[in-house]
């Protein structure tokens, strides 16, 4: 249990900033989840925090006490890596007790220690096997439960799920949003998969190249993105982007077509550019539709449930549309998307959110 | 473990009988001088030994006799053969717990320390590694000399503690050993050291097989070196020893191929016993390139 806090952190190697003054507070118990294009510092800003790399400047404080210079095993984080970090000639059992026999805690404790965590994860039948005798998803598990043996103040994850397979994915997701119902712990968890950013976070820190871009409430971020990098980098497939004028007080234009700004007449002076965005799942949803847009139709992906009607506007810019039943629609014709008003965000010649 | 597949197209044995021939040329040009040598081991006369070498009867004995065994065993005068022979085992003991050890700790240091200048370290060793051994062996005469460890067992053992091949074949291993390992081992809380005992070591064992086989075999024939540092039969290894039967008049061939099939047993059980590693690590190694 710990409040998880960054204070204008930032780290650089020689002359260049891999982490630009960070500021984040990670509140006791909550799932935050740092997410960003690879290279955006995501790791390294969770490696700082379990003391793996030292912080260049700043200050990292875990439960109210400053850990720049603590030593990792001292600091009351376990980590799981994204390669598992098995030790390959122990025992799942010699895994996950390896941090208390290093400890030198008393047997019972250890053996009760495993015990408990090896039940929670279910990993009782496999304590005799050695990591290469394991499937993915099972070393998986023990990296976990020697995370949990430790009985940490805040679990780091590190991309964990990216080995997996896609099934094995999303049951282990599942099972780390249960691990944290249940354990209640304070957990940061970083991936590049805004998918499982959005399932399992109580908060969410985009980051971009070393700098926290935008950080809130998964539904915040998708709702109320601040910039462009946000809005494109939140959902799947992302947001669609089209360029636009302001025609004059209240009016916008988007290739051809004109509808009422999405942001108040004084935010933006009438010729000015701006970037629209609308999600593809906010097409079509209503009958009674704000404003349309013509799109010219490239090809369908059909899901089953649903199908994404790849297509361009008018001036050529792409779109991607959402539908439940497109029929059988084909590539060359022309369909009119419909959108309400209050699903269009707008941001400025810099990227920035104008409202 | 590996299972055989069917080879690939292209790939299959199409000259079964050149590689049949090829190999048993290779074999016997490795074993015949192993097998004359325990053949003339078991003659009892040094002059039939020398008639016969350079014709076939060199690889025939009609009336074999273990007579040359117990001959040098029981010999105590000037030729102590079970002396030199113990003489040897201790310092291929020595020499490879002192060697395994600190190899491996400088080549984990260098893999995984923050040594400031590791490249130049690193090169500076390989550039040590070509300088032959002959050259600099009277100037550390000279060093052995002046710290009194002449005639000594420590002569022998000591300077072949720390090698710039072995350390930079293990600083080789090491440096592949994923991050996330060493920084789980960390998170655990293990010190510099744990790590490299309780994790590096044993996940390296092919590599130390290796560096095993490899330092046993060199110190196990080292000849010159010992030559030069024993004055006496105190510590006197084998392989100088058997020099002793070639005597400034007279050559005891029969003893001499005795005591040289006695020397070659511990260097096989070695091999024998690390072999299934050295193989391991070879192959591996090849994989990983």
């Amino acid at each position: 249990m710990a409040i998880v806090e960054l204070k204008k952190a930032k780290k650089s190697y020689g002359a260049v900033d891999i982490i630009h003054d960070v500021d984040l507070r990670i509140e006791d118990g909550e799932f935050a989840v740092f997410v960003g294009p690879s290279g955006c510092g995501k790791s390294t800003l969770l490696r700082m925090i379990a003391g793996l790399e030292s912080v260049t400047a700043g200050e990292i404080s875990i439960d109210g006490e400053g850990v720049n210079h603590v030593d990792p095993s001292e600091r009351g984080v376990a980590m799981v890596f994204q390669s598992y970090a098995l030790y390959p000639h122990m025992t799942v059992k010699e895994n996950m007790s390896f941090g208390l026999r290093i400890g030198k805690r008393p047997k019972a404790e250890i053996d009760e220690r495993v015990a408990v965590a090896s039940r929670i994860l279910q990993l009782d039948q496999l304590q005799d096997r050695r990591p290469s005798q394991l499937s993915g998803g099972q070393r998986q598990r023990v990296a976990i439960g020697r995370a949990i043996v430790r009985n940490p103040k805040v679990f780091l994850f590190d991309e964990p799920l990216s080995n997996l397979d896609a099934e094995l994915r999303v049951a282990t997701r599942v099972e780390i949003a249960k691990l944290h119902e249940s354990l209640g712990n304070t957990m940061i968890y970083v991936t590049h998969d805004q998918t499982e950013a959005m399932t399992l976070a109580d908060k969410i820190v985009v980051l971009r190249k070393g700098r926290v871009e935008q950080f809130g409430p998964p539904l915040e971020l998708y709702e109320n993105p601040d910039n462009v990098f946000v809005a494109g980098f939140i959902g799947s497939p992302k947001m669609n982007f089209f360029n636009g004028t302001v025609e004059k007080s209240g009016i916008v234009r988007v290739a051809g077509a004109e509808f009422p700004a999405p942001f108040s007449a004084k935010t933006s002076q009438p010729g000015s550019l701006v970037t629209i965005g609308i999600r593809p799942e906010h097409f079509d949803r209503d009958a009674t539709p704000d404003a349309t847009i013509d799109v010219l139709v490239d090809f369908v992906e059909h899901l089953g449930g649903t199908s994404f009607i790849h297509g361009r506007l008018a001036d050529g810019e792409r779109i991607i549309v959402e539908r439940r039943d497109v029929g059988d629609l084909k590539s060359g014709k022309s369909i009119k998307a419909g959108f309400k008003m209050k699903d269009v965000r707008a941001f400025d010649a810099a990227g920035l959110r104008i409202r | 473990m590996t299972a055989i597949d069917t080879p690939l197209p292209g790939t299959s044995d199409r000259f079964p009988m050149i590689k049949i021939v090829s190999i048993a040329i290779i074999t016997f040009v490795v074993v015949s001088p192993l097998f004359l040598l325990a053949v003339a081991s078991l003659k009892p006369d040094r002059f039939q030994i020398l008639a016969e070498m350079g014709s076939f009867k060199a690889f025939w004995v009609d009336n074999p006799t273990l007579q040359n065994y117990r001959d040098i065993l029981t010999f105590s005068g000037n030729q102590p053969f079970a002396r030199y022979l113990t003489n040897s085992m201790i310092v291929l003991v020595f020499t490879l717990a002192g060697g395994m050890a600190f190899n491996s700790m400088a080549a984990f240091v260098l893999a995984w320390g923050r040594i400031p200048g590791r490249a130049i370290i690193l090169t500076a060793m390989i550039g040590l590694y070509i300088v032959p051994q002959e050259s600099i062996v009277l100037s550390l005469l000279n060093i052995v000399n002046s710290v009194g460890l002449a005639d000594s067992f420590s002569a022998q053992i000591l300077p072949f503690w720390a090698s710039p091949l072995y350390v930079f074949l293990l600083y080789q291993f090491f440096s592949q050993v994923p991050r996330d390992l060493y920084d789980a081992a960390i998170v655990d809380g293990a010190s510099p050291f744990q790590i490299y005992w309780k994790v590096f070591m044993p996940i390296s064992l092919p590599a130390l097989a290796t560096v095993a086989i490899l330092l046993g075999i060199e110190t196990w024939n080292q000849y010159l070196w010992p030559l030069l540092v024993t004055q006496s039969n105190y510590a006197r290894p084998i392989s100088v020893g058997i020099a002793g039967f070639f005597g400034a008049d007279s050559i005891y061939w029969n003893l001499a191929m005795a005591a040289s099939v006695m020397m070659m047993i511990p260097v096989l059980v070695l091999y024998l016993m690390f072999q299934k590693w050295f193989v391991s690590s070879v192959i591996s190694s090849g994989v990983k390139g």
